[in-house]
């Protein structure tokens, strides 16, 4: 079954996730429903002499829990947050492992920084510790395409298996490029997201002196917001072309409508309203919705000052009147920042968000801010009819990434 | 003008692209066209000249960085002895 633009159609037939509200979509869920907030004192490791010394950390996740491969084991920690999402997301999708057709199935998993752990430990080591050799996995371990080589190795997807990276944009590449393929025909399904590891002290100090982090929290849209936290996780769906999936009888979650990515070409870190609204208007027009459509927008609001003012100019440019009507929120508020993986996790938001009728909340919703002036969803949660979702991902380096999702197809 | 001051002024003059010489006291930081992301690097060359640390928060609007002159005091106290992160601006 085809569009009536001529492409395949594209569905949702697994999520996986590990937050710091839990390491599966139901305690991730359940979080995000009831207003629950993953960003706390960093307890993982020394925070010496920060000053910022918050994060979401996902201090419960226990890697043989989902994890039963010795070379994940050994992966960095990046690997196993995607490994572990990657195989909640496959075992909620039904497929046969591993996969039937090996050579018409993805593994788009990407990382804005890599196995970050391993090679501050592997430096530390050689720098400080003057030891004569790193641990003869760190190059394996540090890697960017270890996660989605790993995922491949597990499931038996020999197609197209790369990692994307664009900083904070970089899992809602990888759904995008996915979607794309499949709806092309070049593949029939695929394991996309994104995982990053980067609450480590090295990190710590090099996001600190950006000077863009939060001492106390992440208060997105608020006239009190600081800044934004980090955190870390991952975020996975399994796509498949729709067709491919009713004929196996899976259950479909949800149907990814449209993709729409840019870039500014302009600034580093200042973010431009250009190249956010096409991104969203190109995610439309893939999706052949108009803007009053969309229901739920899960925005990138970082709660940086300059973000969420242009993210709500970039809003208000392509929604016109009816973005008065759309419910905004952004849920980083809740997990924190996942830079490269949180378009996988906010995705995963999306798509419960259909499924439930229920759009998450911006928590620590402080002080109306007269350049924030949408409905943010304000600390409470709310349930509403949401047929159409759009999660916006923007990067550093204006890098934009779009995906709108709707519910599965009749 | 002392010590702090100049070199606070020669490392100003560094991060931008058509330095001047008329940098007094009183000038805005504005006025000189540093960026946020110009801020942090200033921020950080006198954190490393001066052996000092200044939480400052790009998200927020902080009177230590709005003139030369605000900069220069709130170096100087650190410098000499008043390195209390805690209540410094930014972390506010």
């Amino acid at each position: 079954m085809t569009n009536s633009n001529g492409f395949k159609r594209v569905v949702v037939t697994g999520t996986g996730v590990v937050t710091s509200l839990g390491s599966s979509v139901d305690q991730f869920w359940d979080g995000l429903k009831s207003g629950a907030c993953g960003i706390d004192q960093i307890a993982g490791f020394d925070t010496q002499d920060l000053y910022i010394t918050i994060a979401g950390e996902c201090s419960d996740f226990e890697p043989r829990e989902r994890l039963s491969s010795k070379l994940l084991l050994l992966a960095d920690r990046y690997s196993q947050f995607a490994g572990a999402a990657a195989a909640e997301a496959i075992e909620q999708s039904g497929l046969e492992v591993p996969f039937v057709d090996s050579d018409r199935a993805a593994s788009i998993v990407g990382s804005g920084a890599g196995g970050l752990n391993t090679l501050e430990k592997a430096y530390y080591d050689l720098f400080a510790l003057k030891k004569k050799a790193t641990h003869p996995l760190t190059l394996l371990r540090t890697i960017g395409s270890s996660a989605c080589a790993h995922i491949g190795i597990e499931y038996g997807i020999k197609g197209p298996t790369f990692g994307t990276v664009s900083a904070c944009a970089t899992a809602s590449h990888a759904i995008g490029l996915v979607f794309d393929m499949i709806r092309r025909g070049s593949i029939d399904l695929g394991v996309a997201g994104a995982s990053e590891a980067v609450v480590n002290y090295g990190s710590m100090r090099a996001w600190q002196a950006m000077r863009v982090l939060s001492p106390e929290g992440c208060f997105p849209f608020s006239k009190t917001r600081n800044g934004t936290v980090l955190a870390e996780g991952a975020g996975i769906l399994v796509m498949e072309e729709l067709e491919y999936a009713r004929a196996r009888g899976a259950k479909i979650l949800a149907e990814v409508k449209g993709f729409g990515m840019t870039s500014d070409a302009a600034d580093m870190v200042n973010p431009d309203v250009e190249g956010p609204s096409k991104a969203m208007k190109f995610a439309l027009d893939a999706a052949e919705l108009i803007p009053g459509d969309i229901n739920y927008l899960n925005a990138h609001g970082t709660a940086t000052t300059v973000n969420d003012a242009n993210e709500t100019d970039a809003i208000k440019r392509v929604f016109g009147d009816a973005a008065g009507s759309l419910a905004i929120s952004s849920t980083k508020s809740m997990h924190g920042h996942l830079l490269g993986a949180g378009g996988g996790v906010e995705a995963v938001a999306c798509i419960k968000a259909m499924e439930d009728n229920f759009a998450p909340a911006t928590i620590g919703y402080a002080e109306p801010d007269p350049d924030c002036d949408l409905d943010y969803v304000p600390n409470a949660g709310r349930e509403m009819e949401i047929n159409y979702t759009m999660s916006n991902s923007f990067a550093f380096g204006g890098l934009n990434a779009v995906l709108v999702f709707g519910r599965p197809p009749e | 003008m002392d010590d702090v001051a100049k070199n606070i002024i020669e490392i100003l003059k560094k991060h931008m692209k058509e330095p001047r010489d008329d940098i007094s006291l009183d000038t805005e930081l504005t006025e000189l066209e540093i960026e946020s992301l110009d801020l942090a690097m200033i921020v950080f060359d006198i954190e490393d000249t001066f052996g000092i640390e200044i939480p400052y928060n790009a998200n927020e609007e902080v009177e230590d960085f709005k003139t030369v002159g605000s900069v220069v005091d709130r170096v100087s106290a650190l410098v000499s002895g008043g390195n209390d992160q805690t209540s410094s601006g930014a972390a506010a």
